[in-house]
């Protein structure tokens, strides 16, 4: 289980964006995050996937506090944990092919690609030639399907997807949100953040909105 | 500058300056093509961003121009605007019906589209507002001067300034959904939503006939959103012809008084958007359709195809062979049933 | 009438779309920096070239003490003139400028690395050592340039070593502020928290990620610190600070010329002086080229 309970989080002192929140996952359960843009549902989806250290508060990663954050969290425990952005485009090296990002993981962390690579890019739709390309040369919804893909190639036993889908078009909107479903299916615990009340009707199990 | 003027009908001229109020055009794209040479004179590809589209804007009409990420839609502005950028090349026209005289935007001078057309006869909403607001000075300085520069005269090649009060101002910041008490922030302390306002609030600063909105709500969440396409639907019913340009079908369905879909540069489906997203002809537009969380959520399969390299015929059965329906007869060229335009997949 | 069918006829060829609007380069401007850059590199490639190769076909008469010949003026023989010892002025100024070009390589070379790996620690680590590394490079600044070369050089007299130490460390802090800079906004983009998710160590999205992102800043102010270099190598050997006198140098050469220009011997001035100036504006041409396709400007990206 990934859960944090009573965060506080800001940007700057004294001006908390999240204050008081509780929040768990479940392995194989979809929890949908709806909310206004500025109410903090990319906050706390930057602190579940230990990228941004909460002010107080703790965050406990299947039965172990995680006690820092970012780079000084172990490898172990941040890539058990897979994160989707919100802008694909800002969230790949323009310099890499996107066969590059969706192996970066791999590489990162000196594992071997024992398939993963070519069941996952077959299950987001990217071609062998589209994966030679680089980031300027498709579209953001191509670009999103190698982002997931990146996220899921270490197997993570959570997932955060962060307005994941709020940039691509309806199409692969639901390409993504069905392959996110199979992954949840199979154990992974998914944290589904979007401002769109219908998309995650239809996607998560049970929804939290925030006003 | 004769030659890029097309005299009007005497009919069309009779019925413009009667002031009828039947839906009168105020935009007519005539086969219009967009092509892209890369490389050296066109030799690393061509890419054919719109092939002959064909639209009819209507003063008081919203028309919805979708399609997904990729197939085109965004050029048109860029070649309405005349911002093409060097590499382009055109073909077909785009007529802007004025009182009088049409102005073709294809080959209107530099000069009319900087001094009459962009801004003061097409506003544009853009795609992420923020980006375009100068960081350094509030939303009611770069308001201000906008309607100055716009509302100024011009005479004899001189531009008088015209004087900008603040009513003026405050009042374009209402239309656009905005109070006035936030244009004195800068910038950055401005939220998506209120960025985008504040850039629909300088598309309309010069009173324009036409607006393009060029995918107004990317990333706005649901609430922004219906703001953003509400003010498109009540600038719409104060005369002005809206062309919403989006891959949100679901900002579409709410605002369109008419539809087209667009698919690898073609205009594959056109008509009343309660038509046309009711009961749709194409697979193409019904895919679309199909791939809402409420219609199905069912992906289509496959990717657009690169628009270097469109397969001849109907460019989406290259994609999905034999989608149900009525079989599609290959030809890529819209025809007219009904009041509606349809490619390939005419019902029976 | 007609009119209306000369139009219609016109849908079926293609136009070019693009008109030319102010301050949008166009074809013309683009020329112009190939041009820039053309000349600037060919400028530089003849020089360069004639400096290796000069010297090396009469490697002697760049220290040929020749007393039959003192103080010639320019003439089909030399063609640069001779100096009060005789010495062939066309060979030994080409020596020099490889030695001046060869010492402002190597402190380029030198001020980049140091600046780059300054910078980029500085701005990716941040903190601490952030604040000790910009506390350091605003004491470098705070000295004038040729001052804190003079001191360093003055306490090694005469070493190649000294100068090009004295030219490294006054150098680097520019290329440092740069690299920070870039790497400050770098650190925060969603690109690298992806990479941290992944599993990536700093010293990984350094290597990846960052170090490549700031590649071409780094090799820019190398060109730009090239000409620099020459000059401040080129002010320290005429103070008599520079390089040992042996070592025919653009600054020792000129500063042997002072006396020679009172005796009417222009020729000894004119020519190192030319050249000195020749690959200044060469380098500089090269370093505007490589500036304008590295500052992002909007492509002729198509919009789709
Ligand atoms: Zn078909």
């Amino acid at each position: 289980m990934l859960s944090a309970t009573d965060l506080v989080v800001g940007y700057r002192r004294g001006r908390p964006v999240l204050d008081g929140v509780d929040i768990e996952l479940h392995p194989g359960a979809t929890v949908g995050l709806a909310g206004p843009s500025g109410c903090g549902k990319s906050t706390l989806a930057a602190v579940l996937a230990l990228l941004l250290e909460p002010w107080s508060g703790s965050v406990t990663l299947d039965g172990r506090p995680v006690r820092r954050f970012r780079h000084r969290v172990s490898a172990a425990e941040r890539t058990s944990i897979g994160v989707v952005f919100q802008q694909p485009r800002l969230a790949v090296d323009p310099r890499w092919t996107l066969d590059a990002v969706v192996r970066a993981p791999l590489v990162a962390s000196k594992r071997r690609d024992d398939g993963i690579v070519a069941e996952l890019t077959e299950a987001v739709g990217l071609t062998r030639e589209l994966l030679g390309r680089r980031p300027h040369e498709v579209s953001d919804g191509q670009l999103q399907r190698a982002c997931l893909a990146r996220a899921l190639v270490l197997r993570p036993r959570y997932l955060i997807c962060d307005e994941m889908t709020s940039m691509v078009d309806a199409s692969t909107t639901a390409l993504l949100v069905h392959l996110v479903r199979s992954v949840a299916a199979a154990g992974t615990g998914v944290l589904a953040v979007s401002h769109d009340d219908a998309l995650l009707d239809a996607w998560a199990d049970d929804v939290v909105r925030w006003r | 500058m004769t030659d890029t003027r097309v005299t009007t009908t005497s009919a069309e001229d009779a019925a413009t300056s009667a002031g009828t109020r039947q839906p009168a055009s105020a935009l007519t794209v005539d086969r219009l093509s967009v092509r892209f040479l890369l490389g050296r004179k066109g030799k690393a590809g061509v890419v054919h961003a719109a092939t002959d589209v064909s639209l009819r804007l209507r003063r008081g009409r919203v028309l919805a121009l979708v399609g997904e990420s990729g197939c085109g839609k965004s050029v048109l502005t860029s070649a309405l605007l005349g911002l093409l950028p060097a590499n382009a090349q055109t073909r077909g026209r785009a007529l802007l019906h004025g009182p009088g005289d049409d102005l073709d935007l294809c080959t209107a001078p530099e000069r009319s589209m900087s001094r009459q057309v962009r801004g003061r006869r097409i506003g544009l909403v853009p795609q992420s507002a923020a980006s375009h607001l100068t960081p350094v000075r509030t939303a009611r300085a770069q308001l201000a001067e906008t309607v100055r520069q716009l509302r100024g005269t011009t005479l004899r090649g001189t531009t008088l300034r015209g004087a900008a009060s603040r009513g003026d101002v405050d009042g374009l910041a209402e239309r656009a959904g905005l109070s006035p008490a936030a244009l004195d922030a800068y910038p950055h302390e401005l939220s998506g939503g209120m960025a985008q306002r504040v850039g629909f609030a300088l598309a309309l600063a010069g009173e324009p006939d036409v607006l393009l909105a060029d995918e107004p709500t990317t990333g706005l969440d649901r609430v922004l959103v219906d703001h953003v396409t509400d003010g498109l639907a009540a600038a719409a019913a104060e005369g002005t012809a809206v062309l919403l340009i989006t891959h949100d079908l679901a900002a579409a369905r709410r605002v369109a008084d008419d539809a087209a879909v667009m698919y690898a540069g073609r205009i594959v489906e056109a008509g009343p958007a309660g038509e046309v997203f009711a009961d749709p002809w194409h697979p193409y537009t019904r895919g679309l359709l199909g791939a809402l969380p409420d219609g199905g959520f069912e992906p289509i399969p496959g990717h657009p195809p690169e628009l270097t390299d469109v397969p001849g015929g109907c460019a989406f059965c290259a994609r999905v062979p034999d989608p149900p329906g009525p079989p599609c007869n290959g030809d890529p060229e819209p025809v007219a049933v009904g009041g509606r335009l349809i490619a390939g997949h005419v019902p029976c | 009438m007609a009119e209306r069918e000369i139009v219609a006829g016109a849908i079926g060829q293609w136009r070019q779309a693009a008109r030319t609007r102010a301050g949008t380069p166009r074809g013309g401007a683009g020329g112009r920096a190939r041009l820039r850059l053309g000349v600037g590199a060919g400028l530089l490639g003849v020089l360069v070239l004639a400096a290796i190769v000069v010297p090396w076909l009469w490697p002697a008469s760049e220290q040929l003490f020749d007393y039959t010949q003192v103080r010639l003026p320019p003439s089909g023989e030399h063609v640069f003139g001779t100096d009060q010892a005789g010495r062939d002025l066309f060979v030994r100024t080409l020596a020099g400028l490889r030695v001046s070009l060869l010492v402002a390589a190597i402190c380029a070379v030198g001020a980049i690395t140091l600046g780059t790996a300054v910078g980029a620690v500085a701005g990716f680590l941040g903190g601490w050592p952030d604040r000790v590394l910009m506390r350091l490079l605003d004491t470098v600044n705070a000295v004038p340039h040729l001052l804190l070369g003079i001191v360093i050089v003055a306490l090694y007299r005469g070493s190649l070593t000294a100068v090009i130490v004295s030219i490294v460390v006054t150098h680097w802090t520019t290329v440092a502020r740069i690299v920070r800079a870039e790497v400050l906004s770098l650190r925060r983009r969603p690109f690298v928290d992806a990479a941290i998710s992944g599993g990536a160590t700093r010293g990984h999205i350094l290597r990846r990620h960052i170090l490549p992102a700031v590649a071409g800043q780094a090799a820019l102010s190398a060109v730009l610190v090239l000409p620099h270099a020459v000059w401040h190598e080129t002010a320290l050997s005429f103070l008599g600070l520079g390089l040992p006198p042996h070592l025919a140098s653009i600054g020792n050469i000129l500063s042997d010329a002072r006396s020679e220009l009172l005796l009417g011997g222009w020729w000894n001035v004119a020519f190192p002086s030319v050249l000195l100036v020749l690959t200044t504006l060469a380098t500089a041409g090269i370093a505007a080229t490589l500036r304008d396709r590295l500052v992002p400007r909007r492509r002729s990206e198509l919009a789709l």
